[in-house]
Parts: structure tokens; C-alpha cells; sequence
């Protein structure tokens, strides 16, 4: 007995193939929507893993330092050194800002780090380029997601940084591309307003005769150069030394009633659960109507397919074809185009996802999912052409 | 099947799909968990390092003069101008006299009334005294009472005394008078050294008060930069150290100055060490006080010691160190660092040696057991 | 495998019930000896088709008697229980157009049929080179149904119709397609193979051109057959 499914095939190769590749493509962009949901959630935890961190302390009843803002102390850090469990303890500052780029802006997380070496909280865990920061000022070190190479110039506010190493998958919790710079200067860059402002702000103090005494000459510079000095941080990082658990060193944090403490998992419960879960959402919605739509597109594509065969199955029946022969041959059909769809699918999806502005995580469990559900779905949606098939009259053949 | 009809069709079909299955597996093995991670590897190397320290500064006048009156007053006129370099003794202005003349005036009649006023002492001395003389005559040849006496003794007391009161009022008057000269002379403001005004604080007819500053200088000569140095990237900090200094207004070129002091006070706030840098030679025209500078003090080049590059040192599980390259596969090795210079070279005190091979560059965070894929330069940087 | 061709007894065939009751068959006699060619002739609505299906055991006549060879088909019932394979052993089509399977080659579409009952690829498809060569042509064994001229195709249709030496063929207008000459064609391989493989044929038909070519021809008019003599012209 020869294959009917196979030969079909070779002889419309081209449509069958046209029509695998076109189905591939809507499994692709499925595959994508499933990476494009993964990818978030994995931003959330890049983020918290990159930051080597594993506590945060912030201001008091605030989700931050990501999901709402938090202002703390920037001395307060040392208090929190000697208390027994840390290992290392750190400022840093998050501020996500338009950084120019030649005529072009790029959105990114402007993060300070404290002065010191590679190894302490904040600082990028690994690089892909050049070095890391060994200067107090003025230098900065970029992910690649923004564009920048080594030794361009990249201005923030009112300095000018020089591009020193590059890493890759350091991303904000929105997927923006991260910058690190000194901790001083990012202060700078958060707190300190632009000259417009600074100059109102002088003329306005200069106008407050509280603060302008004649008989007290030196005054008004005192309070203008308070105006201007920033004391603030947006957390401290935490790293704890091994042997104790983090509830062991976040106790006494907290305990000093200006602070919250939040450990990994109450993190990922606050980025991924309140920051990212509406997005989340709705591209998890999504998802679900491109399966939809690829559900029927197949069970329709399989039931065309069998439909402009419906002359030569009646015939098949009229010259004694067993039901089950055609049966066999439909169903063949309809997984071989599965495997097709799938297999373009996948690949389009491997080469696609590198192209998006955000990250996209393909894992395989999504693929094999994929995989499976292609195929039961061929296979269903081939039953019910099989249905109308084995329904055919043969008597069809002869005509009326 | 003998014979597959349809050779050429059915073999290009059979390739569309092998080459479909092939690019299926490929792209299982290159993506996913399976996936090796790219890394740059580099060997552990003998170098002299030359450490320097970088610190942000401001262009300040080492000595700052605040020319000011010594009581309240109006000011009267300036004769400069701000960027003027005056002379040591050259007069800046003038505050205003007010009613300082008439009060010199003033005191000069007061030193004419308390020379009348001693006149008028002296003449009632004599006569208290030819009394008294009188009256002890008359006492001797009793021709008068004792009593009488002795009030014209005391007469004559009073009015010595009265005498030397009008002697040192007027001399009082005559201090005070020397006391409005000293201030009428006072009301010029004079530059005390040579150097360059600085800053007008008080147009002519502000009032001020005693100490306000109406014209500041400074002596360009002493221009300093006032440095700041992140205490823990402060190591050998000393003075007499050769610096470079490129003024913010003037990127492209590099000064050169030294390292005068480093000061006995730190910042703690802001931790932060003080130092105080000079030019060697001031550069003209001279930059504006309050310029920011960035300088770097160079620190005498170390002996040669295995270095690494600071982009490989990583944290895992609390500790420093590299991931070394070890039959293929990553171990991370703890490390005691020493010195680092500003290239981002790094001494390796203990952990490596001299030609160990370490990973510097990764695409992807590493865990014991990644597979390694080594490559020249991580893929999507370009050179 | 042959025998006593086919013979049809008071075959009715009852569409539907009650009062829409139709009564297409009412009583059709009709026999056919092995070898012999007869035509089958009558204006639509005559039950022409209604009689070619239940002779091809498409559907089922309400009542009446079929006989294939020495076996009693239907008798008030179906006597065989596997249809199908009764279509393909047993009775052939050639049909108004060639129905051929536009994926399957020309060999592969004959082939088909003994491949479905069992018989290996090998020797089926030696089977149909051999009759495609007695219908010359053979020289299209491996070309696409597609590429065929319609005299061609029909051919590779009677070849189809031919293959299990079934012993009955119902051809159903296999002419109407075709020009004079194609026609006389079919008409004298038919004859031919009725000949050669005692099989007996049925041809349903108004061509006016093969009529005279039938030495019996069956007329039916309102559901019921009427024998006549045919001219018996010869086929050249």
C-alpha cells in the first residue's frame, strides 16, 4: 500500500509548505507573546539577582526601592554594617531618566553605586566589556540595551560621564537598560535641580529676609549651599554574611522603627506580584486569544484542506477505499502540518526574539508545551474533517 | 517502494525537511539551559602597576582678604573694579564719613572748651592757694580761727584737685579726638597685599556693618585646588606627589601641579579626604575661583606582581574572586587583592598565579558546572 | 469470476415515505450475460441513476433480486455483508469524467485499486502497466493525471475500472466527453475487454453516435426497463 498522505503532499508541496510556513509564523508569534510574558517576569529577577543584594533596607512603610519611591539616609549605611550577620552593606540610588544620545534619547535606570570595589552590593555582577569603575567621578558604566560603546560620552544633568565597561542584561523591572555611575554623583543627579531652578531658588531665598540678616553676614551662603547638598539614598543593600538567615539580620534593622527591611522573596513578591502583575496580565490575556486564534486557523486550515479533496474521497469510497484508509490519510495530513507549523514556528521564534526591544525568554518548556498542543490540536481538528469526510456519499461520484 | 517516482521533487522536499529537523535541533542546543555561555578568558600577568588616585576639586585663592570697615557706615565710593589688580597700600574706596567731621569738630571745641575749663582750674588753684597760704599766716598770728584754716585747706584740696580733673579731661578730649582721626583715616579701605579683586560685595551707598565685607581679593598667586578624595580610594595619599590637573572649562588639557597637604580634617559626612593641590605654573588667564577641576595624583610605580583586570573579579556566596578556567570548565577561586591603578588593573596578593587562565568577560552570570563557549569578544559588542 | 453476469429481478427502490413518497424503481428486470456490452438508455428522471447506483451497490433497493455471477447479491436485503469490498472486487466504474486521483501517477491510479485488497505494490502495479499497455498507454505510466488528454485519461479510467477483472463494469456516459472518434474509441475497447475478460458491461448512455454500436440495448421510462434489439453496427 502506498502512503495517500505522502503522496498528496508531494504533489501540492508548494501550498502545503506555503500553508506550514504560514502557520508556523502565528505559532511563532505565540511562542514569542509566551517569551515576551516570561521575559518580565525574568526582568524582575535579573534585577534582584544583579543587585547582589540580600536585603533591602528602605524608608519606612514604603514598597521601594522599585515599586515606590524611598529616600533614607546616606550615613546610615555604617550603622547597619556593624550589626552582626552583614557581610557587606551598601548605598545606592535608582533614578530612571531620558540620557542623551548623540541626537537621540535613550530611556535608562541611572543607578548609583557607593564608592569601593567590584564585589560590593549594587556594583554590576560580571561585565561584557572594558572595566569597572575605578574613578570617584565621571565615569560609568553601561548596558549594551542602550547603545552606548566603550569610550563614548554620555551626559546626565550636568556632567559628563566617559563609558568605561558594558554589561548585559542589567534592566530595570520595566525592561529599561541600566547605568551605573558614582554613588556621588548620582546623588547629584537626583536631588540637585537644573540651573533654572537653582537660580529661582537663590533669588527666592535672597528675597527672605529670615535668611538675608545684614547683621549676619554669611547667612544667606550657609543656607544656600544647604539647599544644595543631598544627603539622601534610595536603599541600602545588604548582604548577608553566611550562617545566618535573613530574618536573624533584618530583625534589628527593623527594629530601629524609621526602616523596612524586605528580604528576596517579599522582593519578588512586590515586582513581580504588584510591579509587573497588570502587564502581566495582560499579555497573559493575550497569549490565551493568539492560542485561540491558532486553534481554529489550523482546524480550519485542516478542514479546507480536506474539503477541496472531497471529489477524489468520494470517488476513493465509490472504488471500495476502506474508511479507515481515508481516515489515516486526513490525519497524517494534518500532524505532518503540524510538525511543520511547529518547527517554523520555533525557529522564527528563535531568531525573532533577539529583535525586540525587551527582553524575550524562550524557555523550553514553553516549546515542548508548544509542541504538544500543536499536535493534539492537529489531530483533533483532522477528526472533524474525518467526520464530514466519512460522511461523503460515494454516490456523489455518479452523477444525478 | 522499488523506485521513488519523482526523484527530483520528492529530494528536495526530503531536504526542505531534513534541513527543517536540523535547524529544529540546533536551535534546541543553542538556546535554553543546555546553552553554553560565551566567555572571554585572559591570563593572569606580571606587571608593575602605577596606582593613582582621582579627586574632584575646586579652583580656590589660598588666601582670601575681606575688606570691610570697622564700624557701621555707608559706603562711600570703590575706586575698582572686580578682576583689578591692585597694589599692596593702593586704596579700594572710601566708606562715608556721615557726621564723623562734625564730631572732629566737635571734639576739637570740646578740647577748646576743656582748655578754658582748665584755665578756669588752674586760676581757682592760685587763689585757693593764696588763701590758704593767707589764712596760715593769719592762723600763725591768730587772726583767724582754726577752723577757717582748714576749710581754706580743703578749698585748696578741691581745688587741686579740680585742676588735675580738667587736666585729664582734656586729655580724655584730646585721645577721643585722636581716637575719630584714627577712624576718619580708617574710612579708606586699602588692599593690604597685591593681588586681584575678587568680588564687590556693596555698591557705593549700601549701609554695612562693622565686619561686612565691601571688597574681597584675592592673590592669584595663591591659587589652589581644593581636592576631594573618596577615603577608601585614598591609599597613599601623600604630599609631594606629582598630580595632573584638567580644569573643567578646559577638558583637553592637562596641568601640572603637585599635592601641597593632605589637611589634618577629613569630611565625615561625606567621607571624603581634603587635600590641597598647587600648580606649578598658574595657567593664563587664570582660571575663575570656584572652577571644578578633576585631578589625578600619580603614586610612585609598585614592583611587578601578578595583576588581573578588575572587570573578572566576582562575588559568590559572600566571597571575592575569579572564576578560573579549569579543563574546560569554571572554578571560582577566592582571591586576596592588593592595589589597583585607574586602568582597572588589580594585584592579586593570593588565590592565583602567574599564567593561570581566568574568565574576564561573560554574557551570562556563571554557576559551577555553565558550559563554557570561549571566545575572542562577547557577541553583540562591537569593537 | 465471471459466470452468469449480472441479472436484475423486480428491483424497486422506494425515496422516502407516506404521502412524499417516490417510487423511482418499480420493477426492473434486466440481464446481462458475461462478455456482452449493452446500453442503458432513457431521459433523466427514469431512474437511470437511481438504477446504476443500486447496481453498484451504492444504495439500497427497497425490493427485487441481484445476481452477480453465480451469487445472489440482494435479495430483499443484502446477501453480502462487506459493501465496499464488493464495489472493489466485484463491480467497476468508468465514469462521464475520469475521476482520476490528481496526486497518484497514472500507474499508481490503477494500481490503487488491487494494492486496497491486499495484493503487493509490485505485482499491482504490474498488473496495471499490463492493462494500460492493452489500452495503450502505457507510454503515460508515469506521468500526472494532469498532463493527459482527456481520451488518455479516460482510458487510465477504464484501466481503473478494468484492474480488479471485476465482473461486471458500469459505465456511466463514458463517451459524452469525447469527439466521434475518442468515442468509437472507448466503445470498441470496452468491447474489447468485455471480450478478453468476459466481463459484462452496462453503458449508460444517449450518445447517438455508440448507440447503434450495442446489439441489446435496455430502455427504461418511468422506472421500468423495456429490452429492445440494437442495431449491432460494427466498430472500426
Amino acid at each position: 500500500m502506498i502512503s495517500l498522505a505522502g503522496r498528496d503532499i508531494l504533489h501540492t508541496w508548494g501550498k502545503f509548505v506555503f500553508t506550514g510556513v504560514g502557520l508556523g509564523l502565528l505559532i511563532g508569534v505565540t511562542l514569542v507573546m509566551a517569551g515576551v510574558y516570561r521575559g518580565m517576569i525574568d526582568d524582575g529577577k535579573a534585577l534582584l539577582d544583579n543587585s547582589g543584594a540580600d536585603l533591602w533596607v528602605v524608608q519606612k512603610d514604603t514598597l521601594g526601592p522599585y515599586a515606590e519611591s524611598s529616600s533614607v539616609y546616606d550615613d546610615l549605611w555604617r550603622g547597619i554594617r556593624t550589626i552582626p550577620g552583614v557581610a557587606a552593606a551598601a548605598n545606592i540610588t535608582y533614578l530612571t531618566m531620558q540620557v542623551a544620545k548623540g541626537d537621540k534619547d535613550v530611556r535608562v535606570m541611572v543607578v548609583g553605586i557607593m564608592a569601593g570595589e567590584p564585589g560590593l552590593p549594587g556594583w554590576p555582577p560580571y561585565l561584557v566589556a572594558g572595566r569597572q569603575i575605578t574613578r570617584g567621578h565621571y565615569e560609568a558604566v553601561a548596558d549594551i540595551a542602550t547603545g552606548f560603546k566603550l569610550g563614548d560620552t554620555l551626559t546626565i544633568r550636568r556632567n559628563h560621564y566617559t563609558v568605561v565597561g558594558l554589561t548585559r542584561r542589567m534592566v530595570s523591572s520595566g525592561g529599561d537598560p541600566m547605568v551605573f555611575i558614582p554613588l556621588k554623583d548620582a546623588q547629584e543627579a537626583q536631588f540637585l535641580k537644573d540651573n533654572d531652578a537653582i537660580l529661582m531658588q537663590r533669588r527666592r531665598t535672597e528675597a527672605n529676609p529670615a535668611f538675608n540678616r545684614p547683621g549676619v553676614p554669611g547667612l544667606l551662603d550657609a543656607v544656600i549651599a544647604s539647599q544644595t547638598t543631598n544627603n539622601y539614598v534610595n536603599a541600602v543593600l545588604v548582604r548577608i554574611a553566611p550562617g545566618y538567615t535573613p530574618q536573624e539580620v533584618a530583625e534589628p534593622i527593623r527594629r530601629w522603627k524609621r526602616l523596612t527591611v524586605y528580604d528576596r522573596a517579599q522582593m519578588e513578591g512586590i515586582l513581580i506580584g504588584k510591579l509587573i502583575a497588570t502587564a502581566a496580565k495582560q499579555i497573559g490575556m493575550f497569549l490565551v486569544i493568539l492560542a485561540a486564534v491558532s486553534v481554529a486557523i489550523i482546524a480550519f486550515i485542516i478542514y479546507t484542506l480536506t474539503m477541496d479533496k472531497i471529489r477524489e474521497i468520494a470517488v476513493l469510497k465509490l472504488i471500495g477505499t476502506r474508511n479507515r484508509t481515508i481516515a489515516a490519510m486526513i490525519m497524517q495530513q494534518a500532524l505532518a502540518l503540524g510538525l511543520i507549523g511547529f518547527a517554523v514556528g520555533k525557529i522564527t521564534a528563535t531568531f525573532a526574539a533577539p529583535l525586540f526591544p525587551k527582553y524575550v525568554l524562550l524557555i523550553s518548556q514553553d516549546a515542548i508545551v508548544g509542541f504538544i498542543a500543536v499536535m493534539v490540536i492537529s489531530a483533533l481538528a483532522s477528526l472533524a474533517a474525518i467526520r464530514m469526510a466519512l460522511k461523503v456519499d460515494p454516490a456523489e461520484a455518479i452523477g444525478g | 517502494m522499488k523506485i521513488l517516482p519523482f526523484q527530483g521533487r520528492t529530494l528536495a522536499l526530503v531536504a526542505v525537511i531534513v534541513s527543517l529537523l536540523a535547524l529544529l535541533f540546533y536551535v534546541a542546543l543553542r538556546s535554553g539551559p543546555l546553552a553554553p555561555v560565551a566567555v572571554t578568558v585572559a591570563a593572569v600577568e606580571n606587571r608593575a602597576i602605577q596606582p593613582a588616585l582621582f579627586g574632584i576639586g575646586k579652583v580656590q585663592a589660598r588666601y582670601t582678604y575681606l575688606i570691610g570697615p570697622t564700624f557701621a557706615g555707608r559706603v562711600k565710593r570703590l575706586d575698582v573694579h572686580v578682576s583689578d589688580r591692585v597694589k599692596a597700600g593702593q586704596v579700594l574706596g572710601e566708606m562715608d564719613p556721615v557726621d564723623l567731621d562734625d564730631r572732629i569738630r566737635a571734639q576739637q571745641a570740646a578740647i577748646k572748651s576743656g582748655e578754658a575749663a582748665l584755665r578756669q582750674a588752674q586760676v581757682k588753684r592760685v587763689f585757693a592757694q593764696t588763701q590758704a597760704t593767707r589764712y596760715e599766716k593769719l592762723l600763725a598770728a591768730r587772726g583767724t580761727s582754726e577752723e577757717v584754716v582748714v576749710t581754706k585747706r580743703q578749698e585748696l584740696a578741691v581745688a587741686d584737685a579740680a585742676l588735675a580733673a580738667a587736666r585729664d579731661e582734656l586729655n580724655r578730649f584730646r585721645a577721643d579726638l585722636q581716637g575719630l582721626r584714627a577712624q576718619r583715616s580708617n574710612l579708606s579701605l586699602i588692599a593690604p597685599v597685591d593681588g586681584l579683586v575678587s568680588v564687590r560685595d556693596a555698591a557705593p551707598g549700601t549701609t554695612v556693618v562693622a565686619g561686612q565685607a565691601v571688597v574681597e581679593m584675592i592673590d592669584p598667586a595663591s591659587l589652589w585646588i581644593d581636592t576631594r578624595f573618596d577615603q577608601i580610594n585614598a591609599t597613599g595619599l601623600a604630599a609631594n606627589l606629582p598630580a595632573e590637573i584638567v580644569l573643567r572649562s578646559r577638558q583637553g588639557e592637562i596641568l601640572q601641579g603637585h599635592l601641597l597637604r593632605v589637611d589634618p580634617l577629613a569630611d565625615s559626612v561625606t567621607e571624603e579626604t581634603l587635600a590641597k593641590i598647587v600648580f606649578t605654573k598658574i595657567p593664563e588667564p587664570l582660571p575663575p575661583v570656584g572652577e571644578l577641576a578633576e585631578v589625578t595624583v600619580q603614586l610612585p610605580e609598585l614592583p611587578v606582581a601578578p595583576v588581573i583586570p578588575n572587570a573578572a573579579i566576582r562575588e559568590v556566596d559572600g566571597r571575592r574572586g575569579v572564576w578560573k578556567v579549569e579543563g574546560g570548565k569554571p572554578v571560582f577561586t577566592p582571591v586576596v587583592f592588593g592595589r589597583h591603578d585607574l586602568q582597572g588593573h588589580v594585584q592579586v596578593k593570593q588565590g592565583l598565579s602567574v599564567g593561570d587562565r581566568i574568565i574576564v568577560y561573560s554574557e551570562k552570570a556563571l554557576h559551577q558546572g555553565s558550559n563554557l563557549h570561549i571566545v575572542e569578544r562577547i557577541p553583540g559588542v562591537s569593537p | 469470476m465471471s459466470g452468469h453476469g449480472i441479472r436484475i429481478e423486480g428491483l424497486k427502490k422506494r425515496y422516502g415515505s407516506g404521502e412524499t413518497a417516490v417510487d423511482a424503481l418499480k420493477g426492473v428486470d434486466m440481464q446481462v450475460a458475461p462478455g456482452e456490452v449493452v446500453g442503458l438508455i432513457g431521459p433523466s428522471g427514469s431512474g437511470k441513476s437511481t438504477l446504476l447506483k443500486c447496481l453498484g451497490a451504492v444504495i439500497t433497493p427497497t425490493a427485487g433480486r441481484m445476481t452477480l455471477g453465480n451469487d445472489v447479491i440482494y435479495d430483499d436485503g443484502w446477501k453480502v455483508r462487506d459493501l465496499r469490498a464488493l464495489r472493489r472486487d466485484k463491480i467497476g466504474f468508468v465514469f462521464q469524467a475520469p475521476y482520476l486521483i490528481p496526486f497518484l501517477d497514472v500507474t499508481d491510479n490503477v494500481a490503487l485499486l488491487p494494492m486496497l485488497a491486499g495484493v503487493p505494490n509490485d505485482e499491482s502495479r504490474r498488473r496495471a502497466l499490463e492493462l494500460l499497455t492493452a489500452l495503450d498507454v502505457q507510454h503515460r505510466a508515469r506521468a500526472m493525471p494532469a498532463q493527459l488528454s482527456g481520451g488518455e485519461q479516460q482510458r487510465v479510467a477504464i484501466a481503473r475500472g478494468l484492474i480488479n477483472r471485476p465482473p461486471v463494469i458500469l459505465a456511466d456516459e463514458p463517451t459524452a466527453p469525447l469527439d466521434s472518434e475518442r468515442a468509437m474509441a472507448v466503445i470498441r475497447i470496452l468491447n474489447e475487454m468485455a471480450q478478453k475478460y468476459e466481463t459484462a458491461i452496462i453503458v449508460v448512455t444517449h450518445d447517438e453516435k455508440i448507440i447503434p454500436t450495442f446489439k441489446r440495448i435496455y430502455h427504461i421510462r418511468d422506472g421500468v426497463t423495456y429490452e429492445e434489439a440494437g442495431e449491432g453496427k460494427s466498430i472500426t
